[in-house]
């Protein structure tokens, strides 16, 4: 039997309605046991070619984080795709898939050592750093490696800033280059990051701007920098649409062509944009309950087990099964199955009433979710389906 | 004077109506059911919201949704018409002489009511003879029919994530070609070629796994979104680029000709299914 989704405009903005049409076939098809993540293939094929398209010679990295579920690794290969990583895990993944070392970047600044080593005895050879200790650390493990600074750069407008944990403001960067020179590495360019789901435009010129300053600074003191990696950041649309990836290359294009030399080398690595919206959260109702004059809406996935980042703030728009007899809306407070407290993800969400059993669809849920996941009060991880 | 903003969830433009009546509002048991009556092109029937016919223009998917499966099948007798309450595929089928038998499987009477009291020229077909009006889902009809010797089926629903979903399933597919003689035909509207090309492979792609054969027919379609629309055809063996019959009825735009030019060309299509075409 067919079961009945609410799908109404809004949605429409949020998923492509080609990605919905294969989640609900699914659905139709089998008997399904929630909580998992569906990711569509088509819709990875889609954005892999769109994004980088608008700037010149650039090559896209993949920022593994995001999902590292393995076929979607697999698939991501075989599109061509390079992959940025920031782990022994992470790369012991890639390794095991198959996947060349000259597709492979790392630009976590602080490394483990365990990874340094691994890098070292496969020729994982790129890899960004913000500390002196981290040029010692480079110099020793993997000697004459191309390094490239992390510049800090404003994360406002960004929901998911990164700035404050990593990146140096420029004459430490400048020092750092000069540091990574005189240890033998190759100091090959600068990287930063505007924030993840950079909402803010703008973010990219400032980013731009100062990096364009470090090139210069750089090519005084001796050392003719090539690379250009601009981090990840391109937002997907979670509640609303948000500014097209097109737009932001174009803009981003026409900067790097106006302040850097011809022959620069651009590097990309987004995480969200590339999985986000091709996934969608398939969970069940485990409970309704109405406390004071509050409805709580209880379901299979929660903070712990997929949806960490609504605590930092990201909001998600759901579509449930309901009877065609439901017409009436009600405000929801959508909570996880966890015994803690700290488990809801989000208030104030309108929604038709689903009965307990039914499903609810997580929209734009193919990043940063399943990767977050713990086992916490023995909720198992969700799997990850590729369609 | 009022008007009709349609509200098709995924089409990337809204249609705006002018209004001169409301002939009817109702709801079924599946959808609001609603009759407008428009200075161009007459009175419209919208099913949640969403254009199904105009009086006006009804003839240009009445006929290519029935045609091209009648005219490529060498004699078609027993028709399944899924959906189509209304009653316009059932009245084309009717046109052909070699018919003797039409299922006509819709699941929600309401439409077919309203269609007889508000669109008499489209419904007309219904009390023939030959038509046997089943009242359910056309996914139980296919499933539970045990003998192959239905020679064509048409499918005429409303959208494809909606409730319809049933009709565009795996296993559905497979219960209609088991149903099917070693000739018949299978033909389902898809989606529009403009907006939603993903969907259209994407359905050529599920019904490969199943049919034979497989092919793709379009016609303009003024007031479905995107206006080009898709047809996906599939048959055990019979391509139905062929016409196999004379074409002898009475239609305003389908014709031999037609049939012929509504494919695809071969190259276009292979780079469509290899998603080549960029737009
Ligand atoms: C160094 C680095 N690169 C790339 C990414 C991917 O960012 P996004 O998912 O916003 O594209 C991240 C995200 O945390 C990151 O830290």
């Amino acid at each position: 039997m067919i079961k009945n989704f609410r799908i109404e405009k809004h949605h429409a903005g949020i998923v492509a309605k080609a990605t919905l049409f294969k989640c609900l076939r699914y659905l139709d098809k089998e008997v399904v046991e929630t909580p998992f993540l569906l990711i569509d293939g088509e819709k990875l094929r889609e954005k892999v070619s769109l994004i980088g398209r608008s700037i010149r010679n650039s090559t896209v990295f993949y920022a593994v984080k995001a999902n590292p579920d393995r076929e979607v690794i697999r698939f991501l290969h075989a599109l061509g795709t390079g992959f940025e990583i920031a782990s022994e895990g992470e790369l012991e993944l890639l390794l095991s898939i198959g996947v060349e070392p000259a597709k492979i970047i790392s630009s976590n600044p602080v490394k483990s050592l365990k990874f340094l080593k691994l890098a070292s005895t496969t020729g994982v050879n790129r890899f960004s750093f913000d500390s002196p200790d981290e040029v010692e650390k480079l110099a020793h493990h993997i000697p004459h490696c191309d390094v490239y600074v992390r510049l800090s750069v404003p994360n406002e407008g960004s929901e998911w800033p990164l700035s404050k944990k990593f990146g140096v403001e420029l004459d430490e960067a400048l020092a750092l280059l000069c540091r990574a020179r005189d240890r033998g590495l190759n100091p090959a360019g600068i990287t930063f990051h505007v924030g993840s789901q950079c909402t803010n435009i703008y973010n990219w010129n400032i980013a731009l701007e100062k990096a364009k300053t470090l090139w210069d600074m750089a090519e005084k003191s001796g050392i003719r920098l090539r690379l250009l990696n601009i981090g990840g950041g391109y937002p997907i649309a979670y509640t609303k649409s948000v500014v097209s990836i097109e737009s932001i290359e174009r803009n981003i294009n026409a900067l790097i062509y106006d302040k850097f030399p011809e022959d620069i080398t651009v590097h990309l690595e987004p995480g969200r944009a590339v999985v986000g919206d091709a996934g969608i959260f398939v969970t069940t109702v485990i409970g309704k309950a109405k406390r004071s004059d509050e409805n709580w809406l209880y379901i299979d996935v929660g903070v712990f087990n997929g949806l960490m980042e609504s605590v930092g703030g990201i909001k998600y728009s759901y579509i449930v099964e309901t009877s065609k007899q439901a017409r009436h809306k009600k405000q929801w407070t959508v909570a996880g199955p966890s015994c803690d407290s700290f488990d809801v993800i989000d208030k104030n969400v309108t929604l038709h009433e689903p009965q307990v059993g039914d499903i609810v669809l997580i929209l734009s849920s193919g990043a940063y979710t399943v990767s977050y996941a713990s086992e916490f009060n023995g909720f198992s991880i969700p799997k990850t389906i590729l369609i | 004077m009022i008007k009709f903003n349609e509200k098709a969830p995924y089409a990337p433009v809204e249609y705006l109506y002018d209004v001169e009546e409301i002939l009817y509002k109702g709801r079924s048991r599946f959808q609001e059911i609603i009759v407008i009556r428009n200075p161009y092109y007459g009175r419209m029937l919208l099913l949640d919201d969403v254009v199904q016919i105009t009086e006006r223009d009804e003839f240009f998917y009445h006929e290519m949704m029935t045609h091209i499966v009648m005219h490529s099948h060498p004699e078609p007798k027993k028709v399944v018409v899924i959906g189509g309450g209304d009653g316009g595929v059932v009245r084309e089928v009717l046109k052909h002489k070699t018919v003797e038998k039409v299922f006509f499987v819709e699941i929600d009477e309401e439409v077919i009511n309203v269609s007889r009291k508000f669109f008499p020229t489209v419904s007309a077909g219904m009390d023939d003879a030959r038509v046997e009006i089943k009242i359910m889902d056309g996914a139980d009809f296919v499933l539970n029919r045990k003998q192959a010797d239905i020679d064509a089926v048409i499918i005429d629903s409303t959208d494809i994530i909606g409730f319809a979903r049933s009709l565009f399933t795996t296993d559905f597919f497979n219960n209609v070609k088991n149903c099917l003689t070693k000739d018949g035909m299978f033909v389902t509207h898809t989606e529009s070629l403009h907006f939603h090309k993903d969907i259209v492979i994407e359905i050529q792609e599920v019904l490969k796994k199943v049919f034979p054969v497989v092919d793709l027919y379009t016609a303009p379609i003024a007031t479905y979104p995107g206006n080009w629309w898709a047809f996906a055809v599939a048959s055990k063996n019979l391509s139905p680029r062929e016409v196999r019959r004379r074409y002898d009825i009475s239609t305003k735009y389908y014709s031999d000709e037609i049939h012929r030019q509504a494919f695809m060309p071969i190259g276009m299509y292979e780079k469509l299914m290899q998603r080549k075409l960029e737009w």
